[in-house]
């Protein structure tokens, strides 16, 4: 296993985003346009949301992408899974997006139109004790968004947003919804294995994730009571609970390496395949623009 | 009648005793080991920050443990047994010391310490850390009843409480402060206990 290290030093390299996915704006662009930006002191759509912090949340989001965190003991992995897309792929069209938001309580993101309820609006900017997510204003406002507008039968009891639903039921994300999001609002095409329930039964696991981040974004739906263990129980659940951004795997003999995209760093980790089979829901890459 | 007053004040002592058992153990738990304890959080804090990691031991035994190891552009995760070779090797790499994580390992393994991380907090927009410890002794041990954990915070500055003694997000801040969704209360102006079925 010790063997690996040059091997995985090497393949910080290929950490970064899929080389085959076509990026449709870029960082300098998202930049020069946030530059220009002049807002109002106060939004009277978000009034707990500071215009200062919100700019200054925005800059770090396109400039550090990686840097972008769901938040402590939160439900919001599937949204920042999501954003994944569009701060590496357009960061023009996310801080133009999260502008029209901020100044008009309303936008559209392609042909999805983001109208957030008042209970939503009132709770951006007031989220506490989530770590850096505290001082992060405009990713609370884009979680709380992202919620809001797409439900899912996981969400059916816990329809509206009260304080603390941000940990709950009310923010979970399951499969079918967040390929949903993806094809949605983000134009892509993907290919998608796994459910909510069983596993996706995949033989060559390591030749199906290898293929799969070579071609495109990849993400990972799994149990993460298994990959971040919390305590020594020996009874988990057994369902999946997480998304994680797959940006590179290696294989020696039965071990697997994997370097992922878990918010607010990339973690290189080494498994064996039984182990990733165990914690594996469902896989998530883009295939192909939509629009090519 | 003397035997009817015997059991209410017996049931008494036992309801008395069920609620304020928590308290008992924790605080009474860091006082015998505060020592030892506050050298768990020196000595951790100290290494973090000449390079960040967290620790933990991932079996009852404490023979199995588990760094990760942040550099600018990776968190590497890794497990080893305890006294491996390979462990000084993947430490030196990376660029660690690995005195200072070799007397953690024997410092947190004499009074079950479990997990040892840096967390950081916000109050008024301003960053802050603490040192959050996990520990799990070895009477929670019960077969087929979820695991408890004691957790301590090390807090850098004195914090504000409530007359119940929890931990508050701040002096103008009367609001009570969650850290990993767990309430805290106070052992002294700087650490802070709870009880959670959560290491971490």
């Amino acid at each position: 296993m010790h063997k690996l290290i040059p091997l995985l030093v090497w393949t910080i390299g290929l950490a970064s985003p899929a080389l085959s996915q076509k990026g449709y704006s870029t960082r300098e662009e998202a930049l020069e346009w946030l530059n220009t930006v002049h807002l109002p002191d106060t939004s009277v759509y978000w009034p707990h949301v500071k215009n200062h912090l919100f700019l200054e949340n925005l800059r770090i989001n396109v400039i550090h992408p990686v840097g972008m965190y769901q938040g402590s003991s939160t439900n919001f992995c599937g949204y920042a899974a999501l954003s994944y897309l569009p701060l590496n792929y357009d960061p023009l069209q996310y801080v133009k997006f999260m502008l029209a938001l901020y100044t008009d309580g309303h936008a559209n993101w392609h042909k999805v139109k983001f109208t957030p309820s008042p209970e939503v609006m009132l709770a951006a900017g007031t989220l506490r004790f989530k770590g850096v997510l505290d001082i992060r204003p405009a990713d609370q406002m884009w979680f709380l968004v992202l919620a809001d507008r797409f439900r899912s039968y996981l969400n059916l009891f816990h329809a509206k947003f009260h304080t603390g639903s941000e940990d709950t039921f009310w923010a979970a994300c399951n499969l079918g919804k967040f390929n949903r999001m993806i094809k949605r609002m983000m134009g892509y095409k993907i290919k998608a294995i796994g459910s909510d329930l069983l596993r996706p039964g995949i033989k060559d696991v390591y030749a199906f994730l290898q293929k799969a981040v070579h071609t495109g974004t990849t993400f990972l739906y799994v149990n993460n009571t298994y990959l971040h263990v919390k305590n020594h129980n020996k009874s988990r659940f057994s369902f999946p609970t997480h998304y994680i951004v797959l940006t590179d795997i290696q294989k020696e003999d039965d071990v697997l390496t994997i370097i992922y995209w878990d918010y607010g760093g990339r973690t290189l980790r080494q498994v064996t395949t039984s182990f990733l089979k165990k914690i594996l829901y469902g896989v998530t890459y883009i295939v192909k623009d939509n629009d090519e | 009648m003397n035997n009817k007053k015997g059991h209410i004040v017996l049931w008494a002592l036992i309801m008395y005793l069920a609620s304020s058992c928590k308290t008992v153990n924790i605080t009474n738990y860091y006082h015998r080991h505060q020592s030892i304890l506050d050298s768990i959080e020196l000595v951790y804090t100290q290494a973090y920050a000449h390079k960040p990691f967290s620790i933990e031991f991932t079996d009852r035994a404490f023979d199995r443990v588990s760094l990760e190891l942040a550099t600018d552009t990776l968190t590497y995760i890794y497990e080893f047994w305890v006294g491996e070779d390979r462990m000084q090797d993947t430490l030196r790499k990376y660029g660690f010391n690995p005195a200072p994580i070799n007397t953690l390992i024997v410092l947190m393994r004499s009074v079950d310490c479990t997990w040892a991380n840096n967390l950081d907090y916000y109050t008024e927009e301003r960053k802050h850390y603490l040192t959050y410890i996990s520990l799990w002794p070895r009477a929670f041990n019960f077969p087929f009843v979820n695991k408890k954990y004691y957790i301590l915070t090390y807090f850098q500055q004195p914090q504000y409480f409530d007359n119940e003694g929890n931990l508050l997000a701040g002096r103008k801040l009367r609001r009570i402060r969650k850290i990993n969704a767990e309430v805290f209360r106070r052992i002294n102006d700087k650490v802070c206990y709870t009880l959670s079925d959560r290491f971490r």
